[in-house]
């Protein structure tokens, strides 16, 4: 019989959250998965006759066997390799920290890289840009693991044969030759969007040399439609971009500025700003979203309406009508008399609209409408002419001057190559055999250009296509320069040189145009030295400023308030069209990114691959997302067996080309509407992606490019495994989300104690001692779920920080992810139209650790410090702690999974041992590297509370002031997060942001009646709907007192048999 | 009368016998290699590649060990000195010894010289050059009297337990922090390492961590 603890039942009639459909409708396979701290199936020795007690009894013989010959292994003789001439500044063991940017099709990050030994490990944010201060995202992160890609090549190859660098010279000087015979009409570059000064430069330089060569420029994922409509209102060479720091009253039009695509650091960091609310009275921004998908922006909204992309049309003319109701105004008369009359999509009340329109004029400048950059570009001009008349531009909404240059597109590009006069064709970086549109035939028409050149940090599909393929350089191997969304001007520089014979973009342009060999920076600084207008002296010392700090100060400009342009806006009205009838045979596509691979860039990056999709919970693949309703129309199911997602396989079909494809049902999506994300499915490009996804750009044409209607889908009879995670680690939904409304909270500023069981705990005694804090400094960590947008960059950045394996898909499934800290993501309402919550849960360091007192090995135990510290040498792998701990927090190492190949994993010792050496680089020589078989969890980064003590220590030398400087210690995840939603610090100081957020009314821990007291405390969610709109929810948690009491039943443990929520061991 | 014992049992006293031998030898031979103080390196004296003498050049020259170990101070890491810092005088003095010959051959060939390595904390041990020579735990506590060795050897165990020895007690090691790379320092006349300890630990605030923390991570 097992000992077993009864919980106490949720709130009743509180709000209910689930994570899945399963969970919302409680399956007996959820069930399964919530009793168990690893799925079933987990903890055995699968896939094998020989059972583990076999092993077991053979492993003990051979044991004994061994110990007859140990006396022959001593340690081997190792050897210290210093310096022969020690570089300046460099002290082996030491970190250093440069300044780089990461350079990005919508403007370059600002970022730190750490550096080891010469190698770098980690990035950060640069804390001296204003539009990072410190944070990064998820592809910041990942980058570092691209540089180290074992699928890289190492040298350049022509016609798939490796070349020496001669030839490539040669072959340089022939194209320059044939190139100015015919004044370049025979050369055609077609280019990624880098948005560097340099480059640009060169390609000025280029296109004056060779007046005839085109240069085009293709990003699958930039429609480049914000910049279209921007130049119709603003006028030529603008572009727009928000400022939602500013911003009050925020409705966003399918814009997911929240996510990676269409937003960046700063959006996020804005928004939360505005978002935050610590005290009663504080400002709280409010969030309209309007969208076909769940999006990261959709989970941080106070109303949100699904809405098929194709209606966005009529929604915004209608907004625009009741904006004019609203606050009259004789240019939006004038707008609007031209614009033509359309229904209302079906199923929105055109309350909704009003109290929205209503509620934007209230707060004037204060407000924002965002429109997403695939729509068309009549409604994105609307949208500006829209926010000029709230008068929100220059305000929440800056006009700047336009950052690219404009260049011909691949259409363009497509017809010269028709036409027969292109004779070279240069691609630097992208893909385009993998990812232009599928009508114009790329491949083919690359393969009618005679010489094809390649230039890319990884070898895809383009690469094999190309008569000659490039190796590039990662942007952490060479110098360069960017801008960043602002506008600012961002140095990059090497953190390493080259792991292989790459070369930059900017190289191969400088060799193109005849220039000697750049020595170091040289081209670079040219440009810096014509953009500063400096010499001499100063030039020096701005060039080193530039470099040390990572970007020149005061470099952006913002072009003064313009009255916009109303008169091109009227003429688009007119195209602003209905959308497509609901029709299942003719379903609504929207082409999106993908959070994990963007544009299929990162698909060879395994923490990539193995990142958790904020919203669908989805690793190693893409699926075609859609709503319940659309997918038992079609006939579609998406069914848990033995815990593991099995979704039907439809063929998906949009004028005359298909594609297979898993439908993954999401709640929160319009119906008849479907979306494709991209960036999957590429199977040259290395071992990681291979097998991961489908590809959408199969199905991608020049008309139908972003979303439109027309698409068919199939069920085929086939079904495919999801590793999808929202089912792993799920905690009974024990009140573990708190949520309440501005009003809520002003009235009870300490409501979160009035949910669940929190008023009810009885005073509660530990069995066991508690552990001794009699440290110098006690941690802890407060997340507030009110700025937590969910965008996973702890994730990300803890995977970089702690050495954290991938384990693969299959593994995965099995619930054996090995991240420390995961985000839970919480659907409450109805499937069809829920509200979600995102909450980050990383290990709670609880000061009664239940995971210490089961580990019999003392491998687990408690410092002084109120850390719950894992002495991995210590560890023999019981799992009793994991099965212990309340939170589920504690990962396993079922395999070697820095070891082992992962398709490999189950051939045991047969497995070829060891790691590619590219990839040990990356490893922080400050964390364990763990082997199998034992547990791990989050440790709050020890490895720099430590290095922060130690820090403190060697400057005291022979004082008492130990103390830690603020700011000087930050955990990964904390330092990461743009929200700046995670504090960590010292219980003790009393001035710290961690003590002062602990002791707002609305912080609590999770499960306190167990009263394991947690160090990792929340504070709960406040939202701030609008009264007025029809649906709002005044409250979301009934008034203390009407719940049922739960204090005699609460925490009595009972010997029952019925309702085991125990692990179980076997 | 049937057999009371089934006819396998005529091995078995053969088969316990051998059984307990293995055993026996398995424990002996483990408990000669794990509790010998040899299992812990100590007196492991490999040949280097060119024979530094450190009494020579600490005793008779009166160098400091920072000239060579310049990192010890910042980092964790108390690097061995690069073949510049030889040179640095060795162009000059024995330029010509066959003793310094993989010296010169390092600085012409521009490869390193290989040491061999004497003290290693295992992988999973974080320890820290820095903070203990900034906070009064002189070179000699772990490496011994470097000074007076001709060759170096691994005078001290280097285990856990050692470890723990002086973090339970530091006093019993602290000195004035200009004395720490003097390694024949010893009390002054009249007071003992216990007293200066003491003073040290309460002015410093000295608190070495003895939770696995500490090290490990």
């Amino acid at each position: 019989m097992k000992r077993t603890i009864t919980h106490p039942s949720p709130t009743p009639k509180g709000r209910t959250y689930w994570r899945s459909l399963g969970e919302y409708s409680r399956t007996p396979d959820f069930e399964e998965w919530l009793h168990r701290e690893f799925p079933a199936g987990a903890a055995e020795w699968e896939n094998d006759p020989l059972s583990r007690r076999n092993f077991l009894r053979l492993m003990g013989a051979s044991l004994a066997l061994a110990g007859l010959s140990l006396s022959g292994c001593r340690r081997p003789e190792a050897h210290l390799v210093p310096f022969t001439q020690s570089p300046e500044w460099v002290i082996p063991g030491k970190k250093m920290s440069f300044a780089t940017a990461q350079p990005r099709r919508r403007g370059a990050v600002p970022l730190l890289a750490t550096t080891f030994d010469g190698r770098p490990i980690k990035m950060e944010g640069n804390p001296l840009h204003p539009l990072s201060l410190g944070a990064s995202d998820n592809f910041s992160q990942a980058s570092i693991l691209d540089l180290y890609d074992p699928a890289r090549r190492q040298h350049p190859t022509r016609s798939g044969k490796k070349i020496s660098p001669s030839d490539w010279d040669a072959e340089i000087a022939r194209i320059r030759d044939e190139s100015t015979s015919t004044a370049g009409s025979s050369l055609a570059i077609l280019a990624d969007e880098l948005l560097s000064p340099t480059r640009d430069r060169l390609r000025a330089e280029l296109q004056k040399q060779f007046p005839q060569a085109t240069w085009a420029t293709y990003e699958p994922l930039a429609p480049g439609r914000d910049l279209e409509a921007s130049s119709l209102v603003f006028g030529d060479n603008t572009e727009f971009r928000p400022n939602l720091s500013a911003a009050s009253t925020i409705l966003s039009l399918d814009c997911d500025f929240l996510g990676s695509d269409e937003g960046d650091i700063s959006d996020t960091r804005g928004f939360a700003a505005g978002r935050r609310t610590r005290k009663p009275g504080d400002s709280t921004n409010r969030l309209y979203v309007v969208e076909p998908r769940f999006s990261l922006t959709g989970t941080m909204a106070d109303h949100r309406l699904r809405l098929r992309s194709g209606s966005m049309g009529p929604f915004l003319l209608e907004l625009a009508r009741q904006i004019r109701t609203a606050k009259p105004s004789a240019d939006l008369n004038a707008l609007l008399s031209q614009s033509p009359d359309l229904a209302l999509p079906e199923g929105v009340d055109p309350a909704w609209i009003r109290e929205c329109a209503t509620d934007l004029v209230a707060h004037g400048k204060q407000s924002l409408i965002l429109v997403g950059r695939r729509l068309p570009v009549s409604l994105q001009a609307l949208a500006l002419a829209l926010n000029a008349a709230l008068g929100s531009v220059g305000s929440t909404l800056i006009v700047q001057p336009r950052r690219s240059i404009p260049s011909s597109d691949i259409n363009q590009l497509a017809g010269k190559i028709r036409s027969g006069t292109i004779r070279t064709l240069i691609i630097l970086g992208g893909d385009p055999v993998y990812n232009t549109p599928a009508d114009l035939n790329w491949p083919a028409l690359q393969s009618s250009v005679p010489n094809t050149i390649h230039l890319a940090h990884l070898p895809n599909a383009t690469s094999k296509q190309s008569t000659w393929s490039i190796p590039g350089t990662h942007y952490l191997e060479s110098w360069g320069d960017a801008l960043a969304s602002d506008g600012s001007y961002l140095s990059i520089q090497p953190m390493i040189q080259p792991l292989w014979d790459g070369q930059s973009q900017v190289d191969l342009l400088s060799k193109l145009l005849g220039q000697p060999k750049p020595i170091g920076p040289g081209l670079i600084r040219d440009t810096f030295a014509q953009r500063t207008n400096l010499s001499g002296e100063k030039l020096d010392q701005a060039w080193n400023d530039f470099v040390r700090e990572g970007f020149l100060a005061a470099s952006t400009t913002t072009l003064a308030p313009r009255t916009p342009n109303l008169n091109s806006v009227a003429g688009l009205l007119s195209k602003i069209e209905n959308s497509a009838p609901e029709d299942i045979s003719s379903l609504e596509f929207n082409f999106i990114q993908s959070g994990a691979v963007d544009d299929g860039r990162y698909a060879n990056n395994g923490w990539m691959q193995e990142w958790p999709d904020p919203m669908t919970k989805l690793t190693w693949d893409n699926a075609i997302l859609m709503s319940q309703d659309t997918a038992n129309s079609l006939g579609l199911k998406n069914e848990v067996i033995k815990g593991i997602l099995v979704a039907d396989v439809v063929q998906a079909t949009l004028a005359g080309r298909s594609v297979e494809a898993p439908a993954l049902i999401v709640p929160g999506h319009a119906n008849f509407s479907v979306s494709l994300p991209l960036g999957y499915g590429q199977e040259e490009l290395g071992s990681v992606a291979k097998g991961s996804g489908f590809n959408a750009y199969s199905l991608r044409t020049s008309m139908a490019d972003y979303q439109g209607a027309g698409l068919q889908l199939k069920k085929l009879g086939k079904t495919r495994e999801l590793a999808v995670t929202q089912e792993h680690q799920v905690m009974e939904g024990r009140d573990l989300v708190r949520e309440a409304t501005v009003s809520e909270f002003q009235k009870n500023p300490a409501w979160v104690k009035t949910v669940g069981m929190d008023a009810h705990i009885p005073k509660n005694q530990s069995f066991y001692p508690n552990p001794k804090l009699d440290g110098q400094h006690q941690w802890a960590m407060v997340v507030d779920l009110s700025t937590c947008t969910g965008c996973n960059a702890c994730v990300t950045a803890c995977t970089a920080e702690n050495n954290i394996p991938i384990v693969g898909k299959d593994q995965v499934i099995k619930g054996r992810e090995m991240h420390w800290i995961r985000v839970d993501r919480y659907f409450t309402g109805e499937p069809d139209a829920p509200e979600s919550v995102s909450q980050p849960i990383a290990c709670m360091q609880c000061e009664n650790a239940p995971c210490e007192t089961v580990c019999p090995v003392n491998a687990t135990v408690h410092n002084e410090e109120g850390l719950n510290v894992m002495a991995y040498n210590r560890c023999i792998g019981t799992r009793y702690c994991a099965n212990n701990c309340p939170y589920k927090v504690r990962r396993f190492n079922f395999f070697d999974y820095n070891q082992r190949a992962l398709d490999k994993l189950y051939w045991g010792p047969l497995a070829p041992k060891g790691t590619e050496e590219t990839i040990k680089l990356q490893k922080n020589p400050n964390v364990t590297v763990r082997m199998r078989g034992v547990m791990e969890k989050c440790t709050f980064c020890v490895q720099r509370i430590e290095d922060a003590k130690i820090t403190a220590r060697v400057r005291a030398r022979d004082s008492a002031d130990l103390k830690i400087p603020k700011g000087t210690l930050k955990t990964a995840c904390q330092q990461a997060c743009p929200a700046e939603a995670i504090v960590f610090g010292d219980l003790l100081d009393e001035s710290s942001e961690v003590t002062q957020q602990r002791a707002l009314p609305q912080n609590y821990s999770l499960l306190e009646y167990l009263n394991v007291r947690p160090r990792l405390t929340y504070l709960g969610r406040i939202r701030n709907p609008n009264p007025a709109m029809p649906g709002a929810k005044t409250s979301y948690n009934t008034p203390h007192g009407q719940g049922e009491s739960h204090a005699e039943t609460t925490h009595t443990n009972q010997e029952s048999s019925s309702h085991k929520s125990e692990g179980t061991h076997k | 009368m049937a057999n009371i014992f089934p006819r396998f049992s005529n091995w078995l006293p053969i088969k316990i016998l051998v059984c307990l031998t293995i055993i026996a030898v398995s424990i002996v031979s483990g408990m000669s290699y794990y509790f010998t103080p040899k299992y812990t390196r100590v007196g492991y004296q490999p040949t280097q590649p060119a024979a530094f003498d450190h009494s020579l050049h600490v005793n008779q020259l009166g160098m400091d060990c920072r000239y060579c170990h310049t990192g010890v101070e910042k980092s964790s890491h108390s690097n061995v000195p690069g073949t510049q810092t030889c040179m640095n005088c060795h162009t000059q003095i024995k330029s010509q010894s066959s003793k310094l010959s993989a010296v010169r051959d390092s600085w012409k060939s521009g490869n390193p010289v290989p040491w061999v390595r004497i003290h290693k904390a295992p992988d999973y041990v974080y320890f820290n050059h820095a903070v203990h020579v900034n906070r009064g735990v002189s070179c000699v506590a772990c490496h011994g009297h470097v000074n007076h060795m001709e060759v170096v050897y691994h005078a001290k165990p280097h285990s856990m337990g050692w470890c723990l020895e002086c973090h339970r007690a530091p006093e019993n090691h602290l000195r004035p922090l200009d004395q720490v790379t003097n390694l024949d320092w010893e009390p002054p006349t009249g007071t003992t390492q216990r007293e200066i300890g003491e003073k040290f630990v309460k002015e410093w605030n000295v608190k070495p961590p003895v939770s696995c923390s500490g090290c490990h991570r």
